[in-house]
């Protein structure tokens, strides 16, 4: 269901605005086991305080690779003060070097807890996790978080999520079509809120044209958690960081992490 | 950036469900056949993407016409789509003065994955100009949505209203066909990550072309 690109996987300071630049050193590309399929991942950060440190894991948006988020690697490695948290990232099946194809919920939710599998090894505990999930990637979170987790979620952050597989279908057809008319790939980001216990941040731009806005806070607000808060901007789109720019996004999804 | 199929998927059956041509404007001679295959090309960012349907017509008095159709580009993404209806004289053409049809019949949806159902009465008025082999149609039809109430955190809507404007030419067995058409106008259709252009800041837009014999 999904295509990716090649992924060049070129994480180097030198693409990196200087205030976003991290310790060479700290860069790790792993590879981890996904059912058949291999999954690349990018850890920043001392593995070795895995067991003690905060890390953030970062469920990307929908680009061919996480090339693409290396500056978002930079900023999260740089939240709160240089490598202050873990940060992690992984392209799903048939995103940049990954192998297989992503076929839906199943595939989404292997390569999580794949990952997920690795921070636990490495000592990570459920209260020193924080979830991302951006676009695309709120997709893989939403099911981590209403329990699919193999490491419970305590702090998830939505970013521009979408809502239901029905609501895409629904906004481009303009009819009631469900969504088996054309895929097997039945996410529902408000049954996930709904089972979600922990705390929930979500964020979005009230003109976002790829994750409308009344959807996804339809969607947001059936969480019953233990603590909801959202961050709507007005006039902001989809790429909401870029339109509220990276200090106002900083400091947002950083009073939450330490909330 | 955006890459997924998924959404690309989406793009097609927008294209697939939205793009159903006008099938017959003026009513066949009494028994005459029709059989036509229709390429819809609904505009998506910049491409035009083509959407592969046929039906079969049937002219049952000289003033009504029964069709039903198929869409194959929904068959291939997992939804069987059949259409039928009729097309009826209203006010026969008279010169240069138009001639008036008017149109009925349904779209039906069945999901091949869980059988989910959908059914959607149309019906539709058609204004034609008639001289010799060549045929010029503007149109007005809309689609109803009895399960609107079925859409998700209730965005539905009961009607799904389009605008066209064709040209046919129908020689002898040989009937082609074009027709542009403004799609949903009364909604801002949307496929996360990519473009629907629309006309005058409505809907969506397509461009239709068919071929059909008639016997």
């Amino acid at each position: 269901m999904f295509a990716g690109g090649d992924g060049t996987y070129d994480f180097k300071n030198e693409w990196l605005e200087p205030e976003y630049h991290v310790d060479e050193t700290k860069i790790h590309l792993m590879d981890f086991q996904s059912d058949d399929d291999t999954i690349y991942s990018l850890y920043v950060g001392d593995i070795a305080q895995i067991a003690t440190d905060t890390i953030i894991l970062y469920l990307h948006g929908n680009a061919k690779s996480m090339d693409y988020f290396w500056e978002t690697a930079g900023l999260f490695a740089n939240l709160g003060g240089s490598h202050h948290f873990g940060f992690i990232m992984y392209d799903y099946r048939g995103f940049g070097r990954s192998t297989g194809r992503s076929t839906g919920e199943e595939s989404m939710a292997a390569d999580y807890n794949a990952v997920v599998s690795y921070l636990l090894s490495q000592g990570l505990t459920s209260d020193r996790l924080v979830v991302v999930g951006s676009s695309l990637g709120s997709l893989a979170a939403g099911p981590a978080a209403a329990g699919g987790s193999d490491i419970s979620i305590n702090k998830l952050v939505m970013e521009t999520p979408q809502s239901t597989a029905n609501v895409i279908m629904q906004n481009a057809t303009g009819l009631s079509l469900p969504a088996s008319m054309i895929t097997s790939y039945k996410f529902d980001l408000a049954q996930n809120m709904e089972d979600y216990v922990g705390e929930l941040l979500w964020m979005h731009g009230t003109e976002d044209d790829v994750a409308p806005v009344e959807t996804a806070e339809a969607a947001m607000q059936k969480h019953q958690g233990s603590y909801y808060q959202e961050a709507v901007y007005d006039g902001a789109g989809h790429g909401l960081r870029w339109d509220i720019g990276d200090e106002e996004w900083s400091n947002v999804v950083l009073d939450f992490i330490r909330r | 950036m955006m890459k997924i199929k998924l959404f690309t998927v989406l793009g097609t059956l927008f294209l697939a469900v939205s793009c159903t041509p006008t099938k017959v404007v003026v009513p066949l001679q009494e028994g005459q056949w029709q059989i036509g295959v229709t390429q819809g090309r609904p505009q998506v960012n910049n491409s035009y993407l083509p959407v592969l349907g046929a039906y079969v017509a049937k002219g049952v008095s000289h003033t009504k016409t029964n069709y039903g159709g198929i869409q194959f580009s929904s068959l291939f993404l997992g939804a069987i789509q059949l259409e039928g209806g009729r097309v009826a004289t209203l006010i026969p053409h008279d010169g240069f003065r138009p001639g008036i049809s008017y149109s009925y019949g349904a779209q039906t949806f069945l999901s091949t994955r869980d059988y989910a159902f959908r059914i959607y009465p149309e019906a539709g008025v058609n204004a034609y100009l008639k001289q010799g082999p060549h045929i010029l149609n503007a149109s007005i039809n809309t689609w109803v949505d009895p399960t609107w109430f079925m859409t998700d955190f209730g965005r539905g809507q009961l009607l799904a209203p389009s605008f066209s404007a064709g040209y046919r030419l129908r020689y002898k067995w040989f009937e082609a066909q074009v027709e542009y058409k403004v799609l949903n106008p009364t909604r801002n259709l949307q496929i996360p990550q990519n473009t629907i252009p629309n006309t005058f800041g409505l809907g969506g837009r397509g461009m239709y072309l068919g071929v059909a014999l008639n016997f």
